[in-house]
């Protein structure tokens, strides 16, 4: 009886509840991301040495986003929070075209760790407001993204500073999390 | 079920409940783990875990979470990093508690990475405009000094705390001086001396301060020194009220503040009238609980040792109570002592008197010594101690073994003038069972063999038993029965053949067999000579041999209230970290020492294969021969003195030690003499190492030998005295390219 009232009560009022992590390569704008979907304004952020977590909720899923300093001494670590992940966000700094090469191959690793295996994946082509910056399918290209077939995916073009594109990017996010429970 | 879980089973239930999004079950959670690190669970294994519930609104979770991360920080370095973005956010918290509790965590986390982003965040909180902030940065800044100074200096933070000096908050004020004066200490030059402008802050916020602030305020004022007498005087004034205060830490630093300030007013009246108003709060604080007391009383006994007037009314407070705990009644009986004066003397042995019917081991042997201390403190009343102490040997109190041993002392400083008493003792000869106490009534028969008839038959009697004997016994022995010798050659000629061959030939203690040697080759040269130089006058003891050396005291003085009034050794002893600071007081001499030896320090930390080492020798007596011999060899003034260092040190280490010692000192010194003219005894001890002069402190080490005789190898040593203990400080340097 009680579980199946949970139910209801959860199917009314609750939210849905999902992880997400922001990773990416440094200076990508993971950190500008998270608090320009959290509180729609830009931050003045410095290097993220270490996490930063927000609960966001779009679309009625609660979002549990934790955002990861994406520098090579930290990258090691982002093992410790694959655990239980429903949704990873890649953010790729469109206009460093000397790195996108280090951030297919970081991304690649990502896709080979067993805990990740059944997350979702959205990326974010970011900084789009910067001239002669990489278009989304070249991006696509250099982290293979078309090679992916066991796993839903999508890449967005996308504008931390002016805030474009990371809502749909959510929402898309919240529709896929939906249908696939 | 859950209850007979596995540790693991244990830890693995915990980490779902920090996984969980609830902030409740997190709470739950974390409090399990610090649960299970206070019971010194290894809870490492959860550390991400605990890490990532860091990052919460909830201040209770918050403050457990940096309780663990103290810990465990360190055992996980490279995760630890992870933790810099989260208490670089909350160092910008609305919260000053957050804020504040923050920078604390983060400077306790000694982690090399996390260090390295300290500094942004701390540079904040020095200038945030909660006090609350600023006062616990302040001590963050002596944290980061400790783990990375060249970081705190270059960013500057030195300069932000000298600023917080003179905030308008006392708390601050008290913490920013604290952390300085902690600086300082691990410093050659000070970062901050305390000027006359800070001074008068410091002397403003004291009024406000909390209680421990307070106290650190006045431990940094003892480090200033004032311009002049008016100066000190002022400032004493202000402190004065202080002396009032409930907590007894405040009452210690003020009388330690007014000690050093008394220094400096140039009037003695008005110096004395300054000191003595220290004497009512230390009465009060004998109120107090047990501890405390104690604490006192060692204080007490060192302000006593330097202003033996000042306590002289307040003498019936120092009169035992049965109840008092036995660590309270030795100190007491040492304070009495200090205390004894012609006046008091009466009433003092009264109560003596009683202490020896205690049944109380220690305290009835410590009493009785306090009689005889007495006896040799004051000479005109030399004569009622020692009749109280024949009254206690009459009465045939329990120790009376102790009571020997203490009119031996007696004897050292009036001799000849109480013979009448050895054949009272000698009827208590049976009864001896304690070697300190056998080696005593050896040395008083063997010293007044002439006056005893049987005293050869007495020594014999010890003799059969020679080889069961300590050693503090058989060397008595043999100089006893050497001087009896001496005196009464025939009746002792086999007695001493024989104790010469069986400390010769049977015995394996170096020290008996070369003492024999000694006396042997002495006997056989010369008869007149040997008597000159085996029934030598002594020099005299005195009861300053119990006191510190005035340096020794003065430092101790300079640390009333901190550990080191408490065990009486100076900081240094016993603190490996703990550095000279220059003290302005000490003249020219010892500032250069100083230096010198921060000189060989750095050398050292350059090359570690230089050795100094200070060595204690285990061994009295070659230490005190090597004293003698120098001192011989030098100048007979120092005699005295070196003499009396022997005792002091013997005193307090081993009273058995004190008498042989001492026969031997004036054979050997007395030896060397000869050899000086005839020059046939024993090259070996020319050797140029017994050369040196004997120093009594804060000299710079003599070379030993140079480099060249020595193959590459320098020697560089002296004599010391740190405290009780005269040591043989020697540094060792390779000279050469090649390492050992």
């Amino acid at each position: 009886m009680g579980g199946f009232f949970s139910k209801i009560f959860s199917g009314l009022f609750g939210k849905k509840k999902v992880r997400v992590l922001i990773l990416g390569l440094d200076n990508a704008g993971k950190t500008t991301i998270l608090y320009q979907l959290q509180i729609g304004e830009i931050v003045s952020t410095t290097p993220t040495v270490g996490f930063n977590m927000e609960t966001v909720s779009v679309e009625n899923i609660t979002f549990q986003i934790w955002d990861l300093g994406g520098q090579e001494s930290i990258r090691p670590y982002w093992r410790c929070y694959y655990q239980g992940v429903d949704a990873i966000v890649y953010v790729v700094d469109s206009s460093d075209k000397d790195r996108i090469g280090i951030s297919g191959d970081e991304f690649k690793q990502l896709l080979k760790e067993e805990e990740l295996k059944k997350a979702v994946v959205l990326v974010f082509a970011n900084k789009q407001d910067v001239e002669k910056c990489l278009t989304p399918s070249e991006i696509s290209d250099s982290l293979g993204l078309n090679d992916i077939k066991d796993r839903e995916w999508s890449i967005m073009k996308a504008s931390a500073l002016k805030g474009e594109g990371i809502q749909d990017g959510f929402k898309w996010l919240a529709k896929t999390l939906k249908d696939k429970k | 079920m859950f209850s007979s879980s596995t540790q693991k089973g244990e830890l693995f239930e915990i980490q779902t409940k920090l996984q969980d999004p609830k902030t409740e079950k997190k709470k739950e959670g974390v409090k399990k783990v610090i649960e299970l690190m206070t019971l010194g669970k290894d809870v490492s294994a959860l550390f991400t875990d605990v890490m990532n519930c860091m990052h919460t609104t909830d201040i209770e979770i918050k403050k457990l979470v940096y309780i663990y991360l103290m810990k465990y920080a360190k055992y996980k370095p490279d995760l630890a990093i992870l933790v810099v973005n989260t208490f670089v956010q909350d160092t910008q918290d609305e919260n000053p508690l957050i804020r504040a509790l923050a920078i604390r965590t983060m400077g306790s986390i000694r982690v090399e990475n996390v260090i390295d982003h300290l500094c942004q965040p701390l540079g904040l909180c020095l200038k945030d405009h909660d006090p609350y902030v600023r006062k616990t940065a302040a001590l963050c800044v002596a944290k980061l000094y400790d783990t990375n100074p060249e970081l705190a200096e270059s960013r500057g933070f030195i300069q932000n705390l000298i600023d917080l000096v003179s905030d308008s908050n006392p708390m601050v004020v008290s913490n920013a001086i604290t952390a300085l004066m902690e600086i300082n200490q691990s410093k050659k030059e000070p970062v901050f001396q305390i000027d006359k402008k800070t001074a008068v802050n410091l002397l403003n916020a004291l009024r406000q301060a909390p209680e421990w602030g307070a106290a650190f305020i006045l431990d940094s004022l003892s480090k200033y020194v004032p311009k002049n007498s008016k100066q000190a005087t002022t400032i004493s004034e202000r402190i004065l009220p202080r002396l009032n205060h409930n907590n007894s830490a405040i009452v210690l630093s003020s009388v330690r503040l007014i000690l050093h300030l008394s220094g400096f007013i140039e009037n003695k009246a008005n110096a004395v009238n300054l000191i003595t108003k220290v004497v009512p709060p230390l009465v009060t604080l004998m109120g107090n609980k047990n501890e405390i007391r104690y604490l006192a009383l060692r204080n007490i006994n060192l302000i006593i040792q330097k202003w033996p007037s000042i306590f002289s009314h307040e003498i019936q407070i120092f009169f035992c109570r049965y109840n008092d705990p036995i660590y309270i009644k030795l100190e007491k009986l040492e304070i009495l002592v200090l205390l004894a004066s012609e006046k008091n003397i009466n009433q003092l042995l009264h109560e003596f008197q009683e202490y020896s019917m205690e049944v109380d081991e220690q305290f009835v042997r410590k009493s009785i010594r306090a009689i005889s201390r007495c006896a040799i403190k004051l000479e005109k009343s030399a004569e009622i101690c020692i009749n109280v102490l024949i009254d206690l040997v009459k009465k045939k109190i329990n120790f009376v073994q102790e009571v020997v041993v203490v009119i031996k002392d007696i004897f050292r400083k009036y001799p000849s003038r109480y013979e009448k008493i050895i054949g009272l003792l000698s009827q208590n000869l049976p009864t001896l069972d304690e070697p300190e106490a056998k080696a005593s009534m050896i040395w008083i028969i063997g010293e007044y063999s002439e006056q005893i008839d049987n005293a050869h038959e007495l020594l014999a009697s010890f003799l059969a038993s020679f080889k069961e004997e300590n050693t503090d016994v058989q060397l008595q022995i043999l100089s006893s029965l050497v001087k009896l010798f001496l005196r009464k050659p025939h009746e002792s000629e086999e007695l001493l053949q024989q104790v010469l061959k069986l400390s010769t030939e049977s015995e394996n203690n170096p020290d008996l067999r070369d003492r024999a040697f000694i006396y042997w080759r002495i006997l056989s040269s010369d008869a007149d000579l040997s008597s000159k130089i085996i029934l030598t006058e002594k020099p005299k003891i005195t009861e300053k041999s119990f006191h510190f050396e005035p340096s020794v005291l003065d430092e101790l003085l300079r640390n009333i209230s901190f550990l080191s009034s408490v065990y009486h050794k100076v900081p240094t002893s016993f603190l490996n970290s703990y550095q000279i600071t220059q003290n302005h007081e000490e003249d020219e001499f010892e500032d250069e020492n100083e230096d010198e030896n921060e000189d060989e320090n750095e050398k050292e930390e350059k090359n570690p294969k230089n050795k100094k080492n200070i060595i204690k020798s285990e061994n009295n007596q070659e230490k005190s021969n090597n004293n003698n011999n120098n001192n011989n060899n030098n100048s007979n003034n120092n005699n005295e003195d070196m003499i009396v260092l022997n005792e002091n040190e013997n005193e307090n280490q081993n009273e058995n030690d004190d008498m042989s010692l001492f026969s031997l000192n004036d054979i050997i010194s007395n030896t060397v003499k000869k050899t000086q003219t005839q020059n046939t005894f024993n090259s070996q001890l020319q050797d140029s190492i017994f050369e040196t002069p004997v120093i009594i402190n804060n000299e710079p080490r003599k070379l030993l030998l140079n480099s060249a005789q020595g193959k590459g190898m320098e020697i560089l040593g002296l004599f010391k005295r740190k405290n009780d203990d005269i040591i043989l400080d020697l540094e060792i340097k390779n000279q050469t390219n090649q390492k050992f």
